[in-house]
């Protein structure tokens, strides 16, 4: 029987991959492969979200991270005049170090006292891109910066991604990467090290590890692709504004929240599979757009209080009924 | 730099207003979580609420403000027995889903208020009308009865925590819940009082900043950030902390945008609790955990 479910994930995995690479032609159609690459964003933010998660963290502030990843970005290109192919790395870099400099204050407390931080932080980074007329254009936000422009790879060749659906297959390979990244380092030592501290971080500490130094380092490598997914963001809308309604609002990141826990937080394709499943479901409900928000805190408190373990253990369940239905006795 | 003095001392009765509405928002939040270990991210909305119950009680029924924020009280604390008996208290034991929950009705309860109430600005009655002249400075009359009214709100739970039978169960459950329910004290009881009290004061502070600035389906985050502030700052279940960390908060919002420009005092929080952090992680009176 595990077999079958390993043979199931397989298959979700290809599947996944397929209709990711083969829907802008099929669909041919702008609208729907920017909502696609809205989703892999979200994909993006949802898992990285997950690997804060592996410490016993919980964070409410990712879309600050992703807030000055965008700006980063946006003004790298704007007024330094940096191409894409910089500016998106350095965009997760200033994310990174960002969650460095906090990280440690911030990492001396747990639990929900850590959640609260987050929150003040994020709205922290959005008040200051508010209000830093100078900076960050302030109420007006930010127009006008240039789109990924074309990519030179050297060596090989030279590709334009201005066009929405080559700028969605950048986004795809640049977030299909870094969920590699992010899965070979869970499965790495450091990945087992988080689970460690996650378990029972006093006695990590006894046997020698510096459970702040790798709470740190986690913490930095989540914002870090945070800091990437606002870049990549940033370039494809081409507009930032810091209200309180726009992306970089609370809400955003409540829904980040919510497709980690939907989708269910303890395996690694549970974030992505909820930040899909969710935003298809918001895509579909955009006529009742007021009511939205409202359908995604119920699908969340139904959730929660039905299947706290997510929508990815639903195989799983599936599969030990099954067992159970073929074989009683066992 | 040269700054009229009249512009300093009104962004300081400002912020005097401001830091005391916070400070009923971070009681609310720290009697819940004493009791329950919940936090509650819906508390903004709890505050939004209540002041719009108020709105539509002085606009369509013609009550009296004071009679209003009393039912409007009322009518939240009630709110605050169901959210308890139905949401918060079969996940009172998985802090996770608990943080789900109360983000999720967040969502739920500001999208609902954008849906039933609308998007337009709408605006309480005044407190009171004109400035008191103390000294050549012109105090509003009322900035300064929202203070006193937050105080006096304030000094009540803390007279209640203190003195009553009921209070010092609430105070022993929080300090040690079996305890408690070795004496007699059902948890749950004291869970109900608390999220009933809690979000009465919230009612009670959108009341006073609806009716000082305006109402909007949003205006329940920024209070809600400025109160879980001062519980990081002030230290989890301390009231004496609380307040002194509201009046810092306060007056952070209400001179550092007039000394120093809005930037500082979007970051100023945020610098504060990292200050505080690395000196004191439990805060000015927290309890070592």
């Amino acid at each position: 029987m595990q077999n079958s479910l390993s043979l199931m994930k397989g298959f979700g995995w290809i599947i996944l991959a397929a209709a990711s690479i083969a829907a802008p032609p099929l669909l041919a159609n702008i609208y729907w492969t920017s909502v696609m690459n809205m989703i892999v964003i979200n994909s993006l933010m949802a898992a990285s979200l997950r690997t804060i998660f592996l410490i016993g963290e919980f964070s409410l502030g990712h879309v600050g991270f992703m807030c000055i990843g965008a700006y980063s970005s946006a003004l790298l290109t704007m007024k330094a005049g940096l191409p894409f192919g910089i500016t998106l790395p350095a965009a997760g870099l200033m994310a990174g170090l960002t969650a460095i400099l906090i990280g440690y204050p911030f990492m001396r407390v747990k639990g929900i006292y850590f959640v609260i931080l987050t929150v003040v932080t994020s709205e922290s980074f959005r008040l200051l891109a508010y209000n830093w007329r100078s900076l960050t254009g302030g109420t007006d936000g930010l127009i006008g910066f240039p789109g990924a422009g074309s990519l030179s790879i050297p060596g090989f060749a030279q590709i334009d991604f201005t066009g929405f659906t080559e700028y969605y297959y950048l986004t795809l390979t640049v977030v299909s990467s870094s969920l590699f990244i992010l899965y070979r380092l869970e499965k790495s030592n450091l990945g087992f090290t988080w689970i460690t501290i996650r378990e029972a971080d006093k006695m990590a500490s006894a046997v020698g590890i510096n459970v702040l130094k790798y709470k740190v380092i986690n913490f930095s490598i989540a914002c870090f692709f945070a800091g990437v997914g606002g870049a990549l963001l940033a370039h494809s809308e081409q507009t930032l504004s810091p209200q309180a309604s726009s992306v970089f609002g609370v809400m955003t990141t409540i829904y980040f929240l919510v497709y980690m826990v939907v989708g269910g937080k303890s395996s690694f394709i549970g974030p992505i599979v909820g930040a899909i499943v969710l935003s298809f479901i918001m895509e579909f409900t955009r006529p009742m757009q007021e009511y939205q928000p409202m359908i995604i805190g119920a699908i969340a408190i139904a959730v929660v209080m039905l299947l706290p373990e997510g929508l990815a253990s639903i195989p799983a369940k599936i599969d030990k009924w099954r067992a159970k239905s073929l074989n009683p006795l066992t | 730099m040269d700054l009229p003095v009249q512009a300093v001392w009104q962004g300081m009765i400002n912020g005097l207003a401001l830091g005391w509405i916070y400070v009923l928002m971070a009681l609310g939040l720290t009697l819940i979580f004493g009791i329950m270990h919940i936090m509650q991210f819906a508390h903004g909305e709890i505050y939004m609420i209540g002041a719009y119950v108020v709105y539509y009680l002085t606009a369509s029924f013609k009550l009296p403000l004071v009679v209003a924020t009393a039912l409007s009280m009322v009518v939240m604390a009630t709110a605050g027995l169901i959210l308890e008996r139905f949401i918060f208290r079969p996940l009172k034991e998985d802090w996770l889903s608990a943080v789900v929950a109360t983000t999720g009705l967040t969502l739920i309860l500001q999208s609902g208020a954008v849906v039933v109430f609308g998007l337009y600005e709408r605006s309480i009655p005044l407190l009171a009308h004109g400035p008191f002249n103390i000294a050549g400075i012109m105090v509003p009359k009322d900035r300064v009865i929202a203070v006193v009214v937050a105080v006096v709100l304030s000094l009540f739970l803390y007279l209640f925590l203190k003195t009553t039978k009921y209070g010092q169960a609430m105070v022993a459950s929080a300090q040690n819940p079996e305890g408690a329910v070795l004496q007699g004290i059902s948890p749950n009881k004291m869970a109900a009082m608390a999220m009933a009290i809690g979000c009465a004061l919230a009612a009670a502070g959108g009341t006073l900043a609806g009716s000082l600035f305006a109402l909007s389906p949003f205006m329940g985050l920024p209070p809600l950030v400025k109160g879980m502030t001062i519980i990081v700052i002030g230290g989890m279940g301390s009231l004496p902390g609380a307040f002194i960390a509201g009046m810092i908060l306060g007056f952070i919002d209400g001179l550092v945008p007039i000394l120093l420009g809005h930037a500082w005092a979007a970051m100023g929080p945020l610098l504060l609790v990292i200050t505080i952090l690395v000196i004191k992680p439990q805060g000015f009176f927290g309890h070592a955990e």
